[in-house]
């Protein structure tokens, strides 16, 4: 029976008087990929930023680890574990590619020769060419920054990763260069991701496990061919062939 | 164990950078052959200057649009020229109690406004209040009337002198410290967790960073350099009152930051000497014979800056930087 890492039971999360996360419950097990979709709306990203702290789920408690994280700030979430990237990427801009990283590594790494060297380390894992390590990060292609968003969180040490929609705007190849990555980092760093993802190919290939959501709640759950023929997945999305 | 490249913690290259640099305005007050006019002037240049390098922590690297730098000088001067006037205290003491004065005032106004996360505009009118609400409680307290410091002809013990220049080099001095606080903020954690606020706050949040606990470590050694500048500066001019809370200060102060490029402490020592010497010029010129016309000049080459090159005279240093690259750091 693999290990739960992180229980969310019974979130939800309201916006005035809209229900974006309506009694949400699911678990994530130790060293798996988990795909998470749903139509946009759904209420993906807003569950994400409940499980980080952004937001305080009005109501639902979210256990990583056996211990309950419901409502504390990002900055203590980070601490114990749990990273993230960013739907919109969010890069450092007057800061370099280098810099950038090292700002995660400082988090476990006080020492700032030590947290540059981690920088370089991680760098180098995700496949980001030293020559490009002094570029601004206005200089720098989509497909870089999102590895570089993705070496930064990484420098955290986290063992569980949220990635949100991070094949939005990439080209196939670039995909697949990302899901190598992301797959190296299951195996070798044993790290547990969540991705939510639009782009179908890349979330179905990659996961190991599916979770549906659909106006904030979990309509389907299980192997990625499982989910993808079951109707009440393909009816939230409506017009999507099954794979 | 042995870090080759460091002295004092910051890089080499910067460390005899600012020695140099320090050596170069030390020989200012004898080409100008210690006139008394342009002395006070240079005095006064260099002064600014660790202002701005000091603001330089709060605006470039922290990103916060701190309009109270003359705040916190003008506590540090008010406190330092009460307890000398009225108390016969020393500034070798009297600075020092400045400087916790305005620790409390940094971290009173600080830590609300950080934790409510007030910033960009509304922190530039917070601040800019303050410096005005501050002025209002001292002249409850004091009243409009201005308190003279003791004259001594050349007193290190009461900081007293009947010329500028041992004024110069304790400025010379002091705008050395404040550079090496901005390089050793720089290159340390600190630095670039601040960095990391100032780009993008949430994805700091996102990395660990506690965002309300460093800026109120910015702020705090900002106002920290600042109040010690303002004892200084009562001991210069002798005087003390509810004026020395200047919120013109405060805004040209931050405009010069700006000008010289946020977060390059190099650009915003060269933007105040440059803009200083210009304001004082255009005052005696153009200003002379049309009162304020300076001010219009002055705002207009802002404007332009503004315009034309919004990172400041940052990107003209790194031009000449990359032009030379045995300059870079």
């Amino acid at each position: 029976m693999p290990k739960t890492i992180l229980k969310v039971v019974d979130v939800v999360k309201r916006f005035g008087g809209i229900i974006a996360v309506n009694h949400m419950s699911m678990e994530v097990y130790e060293n798996e990929i988990l795909g998470l979709i749903g139509p946009n709306g759904a209420g993906k990203t807003t569950l994400f930023n409940c499980i980080t702290g952004v937001y305080r789920p009005e109501e639902g408690e979210i256990y990583f680890m056996e211990e309950k994280i419901t409502g504390l700030p990002p900055h203590v979430i980070i601490q114990k574990g749990i990273a993230r990237t960013w739907q919109k990427v969010r890069p450092f801009k007057k800061l370099t590619v280098l810099d950038t990283v090292s700002v995660g590594a400082l988090l476990r790494t006080p020492d700032v020769d030590k947290a540059r060297e981690k920088a370089m380390n991680i760098l180098e894992f995700v496949g980001i060419e030293k020559e490009k390590w002094n570029r601004l990060g206005t200089e720098i292609t989509l497909i870089e920054h999102k590895l570089i968003d993705l070496a930064r969180a990484l420098a955290t040490e986290p063992k569980l990763l949220l990635l949100d929609e991070v094949a939005a705007g990439l080209r196939p190849h670039e995909m697949d260069r990302l899901a190598k990555v992301l797959l190296k980092i299951r195996d070798e760093k044993k790290i547990t991701m969540i991705v939510v993802e639009h782009v179908m190919r890349f979330v179905m290939g990659l996961s190991d496990r599916i979770v549906v959501m659909h106006q904030g709640r979990k309509i389907a759950e299980g192997l990625p061919q499982q989910v993808a023929s079951n109707p009440k997945v393909i009816e939230a999305y409506l017009g999507t062939k099954p794979l | 164990m042995a870090k080759p490249n460091k002295i004092l913690g910051i890089p080499r290259r910067n460390f005899y950078g600012i020695i140099v640099f320090a050596l170069i305005l030390s020989t200012i007050p004898v080409l100008l052959r210690f006139n008394t006019y342009y002395v006070y002037l240079a005095t006064d240049i260099i002064l600014i200057a660790s202002l701005v390098a000091a603001w330089n922590i709060i605006g470039g690297y922290a990103g916060q649009l701190d309009l109270a730098a003359s705040a916190y000088m003008a506590l540090g001067a008010v406190v330092t020229g009460n307890l000398l006037a009225l108390y016969g205290i020393t500034p070798w003491i009297g600075i020092p109690i400045g400087v916790l004065i305005a620790l409390s005032v940094a971290v009173a106004v600080g830590y609300p406004t950080f934790r409510f996360g007030i910033k960009e505009v509304w922190y530039a009118l917070l601040t800019s209040a303050l410096v005005v609400i501050l002025s209002r409680i001292y002249w409850l307290i004091y009243g409009s009337a201005e308190t003279y410091l003791p004259t001594y002809q050349w007193s290190w013990f009461y900081l007293r002198f009947s010329r500028y220049e041992p004024f110069y080099y304790m400025l010379v001095v002091m705008l050395a410290i404040v550079l090496w606080t901005n390089y050793r903020i720089r290159h340390s954690k600190l630095g670039y967790y601040l960095n990391a606020i100032r780009e993008d706050e949430l994805a700091a949040e996102a990395l660990g960073i506690d965002v309300r606990k460093y800026k109120l470590y910015a702020l705090m050694i900002y106002a920290t350099l600042a109040s010690i500048i303002g004892g200084i500066y009562v001991c210069i001019t002798g005087v003390v009152g509810y004026r020395n809370f200047d919120p013109w200060l405060g805004i040209t102060t931050a405009v010069m930051g700006i000008v010289g490029g946020l977060g390059s402490v190099e650009g915003a020592v060269m933007s105040a000497m440059i803009l200083r010497t210009l304001e004082d010029y255009l005052r005696g010129t153009i200003g002379a014979q049309y009162p304020g016309s300076h001010l219009l000049v002055y705002g207009i080459i802002l404007i332009l800056v503004g315009v034309l090159k919004p990172e400041g005279l940052a990107s003209l240093i790194d031009y000449v930087k990359k032009k030379i690259p045995w300059l870079r750091s």
